[in-house]
C-alpha cells in the first residue's frame, strides 16, 4: 500500500471529522475547502447554539477547525477548488484552482449542502416583505448576541410564526424530501426565541413533526411544555401583509378551518438542498449524483460512505440531508473506508 | 341558484334579502344568497394559561391530539359533537370563539374517566372538561343553572355550620329561584313524618331546622375552609384576568 495522502473535498464537520480520523491513523490528509476558511455551514452561516448539545457552533465546530489546524498530518488549502481529478485508487492526481497539484491515495467528498433559497417559493414573501426571514437568519439573530428584532424597524416582535418544510416535501419545487433536521433546529429556536424575548408568542406551522428519537421530548415536548410554544397544524399558503403587520393565510386543518392570522416576524424553516457545485463535483470526480441531485452512494451496509467510483468516498449532507452529528460520524467512517479502499479490489475483481 | 349543500355551512353564515335589486335584476329570496366567511382572524394566547390556572386543567399543554380520549368517551357514543380532543386543541391555539359554540354541551361530560385512563400524555381530560366548564362559568360565558343555585346553598349551608339541614338547604334553594317554599310534595312528606315518627325523632328534626346547630368546634374550622375557597377564587379570578370575587 503506498502512503499517499487523503484527499478530503470540504472543510464543515463531515471533512474536519474525516481528516481528524486519517491523521489519528498515523496518515496525511490534505482538506480543500473553496471558502476562505474552515468549519463550513455552521461557522460560514454564523449558526447559534447546536442540536443536541446547545454549544455554540463557533466553540463546537471551532474546537474542530482548531484540531485539524493544529495537527502536522492535515494540510489545509482553503479558497481553492479541486479542477479535475484523475487516476485510480491508490494513485490519483489532483488539480486545484489556485495550481497547486495533490498525489492521492483516496478522496472523500465532504462538501455538504447548500440552504435552500427561500425565492423559489414567492408565495411566502421572502424578498418581498423584510420581516420574512430564514431560520439561517435567525441563527445569526442568536448568535450576534442583538436578540429577536424585525429586520424592517427593529421592534420585538410580539407573534413569530416558524413555517416549517420550506423547501423540503415539495413536488412543485422538485424537492421531495425531508431534510430532517429543520423540525427539531425550529422547536429549539422557537424555545431560543421565547428565551430571549419571554413575551414574544411563537407558533409553528408544520405538516408532520419529525424531531425523531430522543429529540421528541428534549425539543418538541420541551418546548410545548416548558416554553409554551404553540404548534398548529396547517401548510401555509401565503404570506401577506395589511400593511402593518404580516398576515399568515392557511387552512387550520384540525379544525377545518381557514387562518389568516397576523404576524409580526415568519421565519422560515429552510431545508437542505444538494451542494449547487453538484453537477461540477460529479464531473470533476466522475461520480454519479442520485436521483435528487446529491452524491450517490453505492449499497447501504457493505459500502459504507462509497461513491460509484472506486477510491472516491462521501460522507456528511454531500449525500443527503444529514445531522452535525451523523456528518461527522460519517466523516470517521468515510477515513476508514478510505484508508482501507474499502471496495476497490470489488470492484477490480470485477472488472 | 339554491345552495345544495346548506346542511355543511353554519346557519350564521348564510345570508340572503328577502327584497333585493341589484341593476334591475331581482334577486329576492334565496337568488342573493351568499355564504359569509369562516375565517379565524386571531389566537386568544391567554387561554389555554386561564384554564390551567383552573383545577384539572394544568396538563392541558400535553395534548398531542390523538383522539385517545374521544374514542374513548361515553359522552361521544351519544352525541358525535361531544368531542374533548377537538375543545382541547381550541383551547391549546385559543380559538376562543369556536369554543364557546360549545359550551352548552361541554358541561355533560359524566366524568367516567375512561379518557383518564386512555391518555397517552396524561393530560387527564376528564379534569380538562371540568376546568372548561368552570372556565366558561367564571367568565360568564354559562349563566346559573338550577343545579348550580342548588350547589351555591348546599356549599354555603355545610362551611356555616359544618353539617346539612335539608330543610333549609331547600328553602333557600325555593327561595332563590322564586318556587313555592312549600310544595304539595313537600307538605306531604312533612305531614308523614309527623303521623308516622315518634315525638322524640320529631322534637329532634324540628330543633335542629329552627336553631340549625354547628358541627362541634366547627368555628375555627369553618373559617380556615372559608378563608381557603375565598384564597383558591382570588387566585382564579386574578388568572383569568377578573376583577371581582369569581365563581359561583
Amino acid at each position: 500500500m503506498s502512503e499517499k495522502p487523503i484527499l478530503i473535498v470540504g472543510g464543515g464537520p463531515a471533512g474536519l471529522s474525516a481528516a481528524h480520523a486519517v491523521a489519528s491513523s498515523g496518515r496525511q490528509a490534505v482538506i480543500v475547502d473553496k471558502a476562505d476558511r474552515l468549519g463550513g455551514a455552521p461557522i460560514l452561516q454564523g449558526y447559534a447554539k447546536l442540536v443536541p448539545s446547545h454549544e455554540w457552533a463557533k466553540d463546537a465546530i471551532g474546537g474542530m477547525v482548531t484540531r485539524v489546524q493544529t495537527n502536522a498530518n492535515i494540510t489545509v488549502h482553503t479558497g481553492a477548488q479541486v479542477q479535475s481529478f484523475a487516476g485510480d485508487p491508490g494513485d490519483f492526481l489532483a488539480a486545484l484552482s489556485d495550481g497547486t497539484k495533490i498525489e492521492a491515495d483516496a478522496a472523500i467528498l465532504a462538501t455538504g449542502f447548500t440552504h435552500f433559497d427561500s425565492l423559489n417559493k414567492p408565495e411566502w414573501g421572502f424578498g418581498t416583505y423584510p420581516d420574512v426571514v430564514t431560520t439561517v437568519q435567525v441563527e445569526q439573530m442568536i448568535s450576534s448576541g442583538k436578540g429577536i428584532r424585525c429586520p424592517s424597524d427593529g421592534r420585538v416582535p410580539e407573534r413569530v410564526a416558524i413555517l416549517l418544510c420550506v423547501g423540503s416535501r415539495d413536488r412543485q419545487i422538485g424537492r421531495e424530501w425531508c431534510s430532517k433536521i429543520c423540525c427539531t433546529v425550529s422547536a429549539n429556536m422557537a424555545m431560543e426565541i421565547r428565551e430571549l424575548s419571554p413575551k414574544t408568542n411563537v407558533y409553528v406551522y408544520y405538516m408532520d413533526i419529525r424531531t425523531f428519537g430522543l429529540y421528541e421530548g428534549e425539543f418538541y415536548w420541551k418546548g410545548q411544555e416548558e416554553a409554551r410554544v404553540k404548534y398548529i397544524k396547517a401548510r401555509i399558503a401565503e404570506v401577506t401583509s395589511d400593511g402593518k403587520r404580516l398576515v399568515v393565510k392557511g387552512e387550520d386543518t384540525l379544525v377545518k378551518r381557514p387562518i389568516t392570522i397576523p404576524f409580526d416576524m415568519v421565519v422560515q424553516a429552510i431545508g437542505m438542498d444538494p451542494n449547487v457545485d453538484n453537477m461540477t463535483l460529479g464531473a470533476v470526480f466522475g461520480v454519479d449524483l442520485n436521483q435528487y441531485g446529491y452524491i450517490g452512494k453505492a449499497a447501504a451496509y457493505t459500502t459504507t460512505g462509497q461513491t460509484s467510483r472506486p477510491g472516491v468516498y462521501v460522507c456528511g449532507a454531500a449525500s443527503g440531508p444529514e445531522t452535525i452529528d451523523d456528518s461527522i460520524a460519517q466523516g470517521q467512517a468515510a477515513a476508514i473506508a478510505a484508508l482501507s479502499r474499502q471496495g476497490v479490489r470489488v470492484a477490480q475483481a470485477a472488472e | 341558484m339554491p345552495i345544495h349543500e346548506k346542511t355543511l355551512i353554519r346557519p350564521e353564515n348564510l345570508v340572503s334579502h328577502d327584497e333585493l335589486v341589484i341593476d334591475g335584476v331581482d334577486v329576492s329570496g334565496h337568488w342573493s344568497t351568499f355564504i359569509k366567511p369562516r375565517t379565524i382572524t386571531d389566537y386568544n394566547e391567554e387561554m389555554q394559561a386561564e384554564i390551567a390556572a383552573l383545577p384539572g386543567g394544568e396538563n392541558i399543554h400535553r395534548c398531542w391530539q390523538c383522539g385517545s380520549c374521544t374514542n374513548s368517551c361515553t359522552m361521544n357514543a351519544v352525541n358525535p359533537e361531544f368531542n374533548p380532543r377537538y375543545w382541547i386543541y381550541l383551547i391549546r391555539q385559543g380559538l376562543e370563539e369556536e369554543l364557546l359554540r360549545d359550551k352548552d354541551i361541554i358541561w355533560q361530560c359524566v366524568s367516567c374517566n375512561k379518557c383518564t385512563y386512555a391518555c397517552p400524555r396524561d393530560v387527564v381530560p376528564e379534569a380538562v372538561m371540568k376546568a372548561t366548564a368552570h372556565w366558561l362559568e367564571l367568565k360568564g360565558h354559562t349563566g346559573e343553572s338550577l343545579s348550580s343555585v342548588f350547589d351555591r346553598g348546599f356549599t354555603d349551608n355545610v362551611v356555616h355550620s359544618g353539617k346539612i339541614e335539608e330543610g333549609h338547604v331547600l328553602r333557600i334553594f325555593f327561595w332563590r329561584t322564586g318556587q313555592p317554599l312549600a310544595p304539595p310534595w313537600l307538605r306531604d312528606l312533612i305531614l308523614g313524618l309527623v303521623k308516622k315518627l315518634p315525638v322524640f325523632y320529631l322534637y329532634n328534626l324540628l330543633k335542629t331546622a329552627v336553631l340549625r346547630p354547628k358541627t362541634r368546634g366547627w368555628g375555627k374550622t369553618g373559617a380556615a375552609i372559608e378563608d381557603y375557597v375565598r384564597e383558591r377564587h382570588a387566585e382564579q379570578a386574578a388568572a383569568l384576568g377578573l376583577s371581582g370575587k369569581g365563581g359561583h
